[in-house]
């Protein structure tokens, strides 16, 4: 094979299956790309060189004895270092738990292990997944692979970077306000969030259990529906997760969209956009048009009070979270973090219960006003260029906090919704830094969601686009 | 200049909760609460006598796609 750094997950894991790649092959490949640009990017926290190794041996044997291989056998991957896997530091990017050892492991490693995926070690993200930029005080920023100095998103920010970035195929994100869409979208990638609840999170650190969501980050929507169909569904260890059956999404991308509606919410996912992510925005939506897809402007009078509450639940359930932490130890989070969690002992419990129990009917509300007659709802992913590491460093200038904010505007409603969630690359900048399209569907439509975003990927480039690094 | 919600709260989050003000970021933030407060201020008289949590789960299965 020619390059096997720019094969998607999926095209990895076929050519594993076909015998035209070893495991082994595949694992160097990507622990060469790591020792080349690792220390650029800062993506990874613990890197598993020789369990990876026996790992990819053992695939090969199994394989050429004949052993049928899972879906994702021989494809290397590294996780954000908050899912626990039993007898194994998982630091959640913080000083307060660098040394701290689970004794259990997580559904979705467990399943991923199942599939025959290689995990070859922890990523870098944001402390305790708290920050939308992917700054982290401890272990060092992660550097965006399109340009060192911008910032990649986060909280996942390993998670985008390395992927981005072809140090190895997928990675696990998390995403409470657009952890996984973010680093997706500013890194030009693919990233997606299940409906809340499609996917098991347990033994995953907690952030806001109300709206923390488990999924990957990958190239292509392809690789995502594989990922989602290996990891979601309901699980004895998560009395949250559902019980509504997982769709092969695989078999949906025929990349027939003719007929499909889409709404473009008018109503706050553009107040104070850039002009070259409009631009972006624009002209995906024309490729969609060009496809067959319907796409129609809507209202979305409720987004006020979805924007409220969501910041509510997060401050409430982040600080309930950190209590004991934040006053024994505050000085060992980083002063962004305590910062913002200090503000969540403000808010009273009736707040946070109105917050909770408004969900529901917004959500059905947001489903009747912007989704009746429409398949998705598409949006900017972020609504402003890609800032810099420096504009948002709220530690070292605490002015930049509203700069900080504003790059999850546009993902943190769809958390408090439950709705899933897709970004895809759809351009870059005047600065040259990835644009995301965002695609929202209803409940459990994940198998649309992904359809739609697979045929803008069969018709467009940007999501082939490789950093020079 | 500093709201004057600032020190109030502060105090009632010391006496509720045991946490210190970490650091004068942290007192900036909740100076910028105010702004939670108007957008919340807004929202008054919107919640209904029977609306609970547990609406959500309901909710996500009632819309779903039509026919799924």
């Amino acid at each position: 094979m020619s390059d096997l750094a720019e094969l998607s997950m999926t095209e990895a894991a076929d050519a594993f299956a076909r015998g035209e790649v070893k495991a082994e092959v595949l694992v160097r490949s990507c622990l060469a790309r790591i020792d080349a640009h690792n220390a650029k990017l800062n993506v990874t926290i613990r890197l598993d060189r020789e369990a990876a190794l026996d790992a990819a041996s053992a695939a090969d044997h199994a394989r050429a004895i004949g052993i049928t291989a899972g879906p994702l056998a021989g494809v290397p991957m590294m996780h954000k270092d908050m899912y626990y896997r039993k007898g194994q530091v998982s630091t959640c990017g913080s000083k307060i738990r660098k040394d701290f050892v689970a004794d259990k492991t997580a559904t979705v490693l467990l399943k991923l292990d199942a599939a025959g995926a290689i995990d070859m070690g922890t990523l870098n993200m944001a402390e305790f997944a708290q920050n939308p930029t992917g700054h982290n005080a401890h272990y060092g920023h992660c550097h965006n692979p399109w340009n060192l100095d911008y910032c990649t998103g986060g909280s996942s920010s390993g998670s985008g970077s390395g992927v981005a970035g072809r140090l190895f195929y997928a990675a696990l994100g998390s995403d409470t306000g657009g952890s996984i869409r973010l680093p997706a979208s500013i890194c030009g990638i693919t990233g997606l969030k299940a409906t809340q609840t499609r996917v098991s999170r347990y033994a995953v650190m907690p952030l806001s259990f109300s709206c923390d969501n488990v999924g990957p980050l990958t190239r292509t929507a392809r690789d995502a529906a594989r990922f989602l169909a290996i990891t979601a569904g309901q699980d004895p260890n998560d009395a949250t997760s559902a019980p509504e059956p997982v769709e092969d999404y695989e078999a949906a991308l025929t990349g027939d969209i003719r007929g499909m509606r889409i709404a473009v919410c008018d109503t706050y996912y553009f107040d104070g956009a850039d002009a070259p992510v409009v631009a972006a925005f624009e002209a995906a939506m024309q490729a969609l048009r060009d496809r067959g897809a319907i796409v129609e402007h809507v209202a979305a009078p409720s987004m006020a009070a979805i924007a409220t509450y969501v910041s509510i639940i997060s401050r409430v359930e982040g600080a309930a979270i950190h209590a004991n932490w934040m006053r024994e130890y505050p000085q060992d989070y980083a002063i962004h973090l305590n910062a913002r969690l200090f503000g969540g002992y403000s808010v009273p419990g009736h707040y946070y219960v109105e917050a909770l129990a408004r969900r529901g009917p917004l959500l059905k509300q947001f489903v009747a006003e912007t989704l009746t007659g429409y398949d998705l709802v598409a949006t900017p992913t972020v609504k402003t260029r890609v800032p810099t590491l420096a504009e948002t460093d709220i530690d070292e200038n605490p002015a930049n906090w509203s700069r900080f904010m504003a790059v999850s505007a546009n993902t943190r409603p769809f958390n408090y919704l439950g709705l899933p969630t897709i970004s895809i690359p759809c351009g870059f900048d005047d600065r040259g830094l990835p644009v995301g399209l965002q695609l929202a569907g209803r409940p459990f439509a994940e198998g649309t969601v992904l359809k739609v975003a697979d045929a803008f990927q069969q018709v467009t480039d940007w999501h082939k686009a490789s950093p020079k690094l | 200049m500093e709201p004057e919600l600032v020190p109030p709260t502060m105090e009632a989050i010391r006496r509720w909760s045991g946490v210190d003000c970490p650091n004068t970021a942290a007192r900036q933030g909740l100076a910028d609460m105010a702004g939670l407060i108007a957008d919340m201020k807004k929202l008054r008289g919107t919640m209904v006598f029977e609306d609970e949590p547990s609406s959500f789960e309901l909710a996500l299965r009632q819309c779903k796609e039509p026919g799924k």
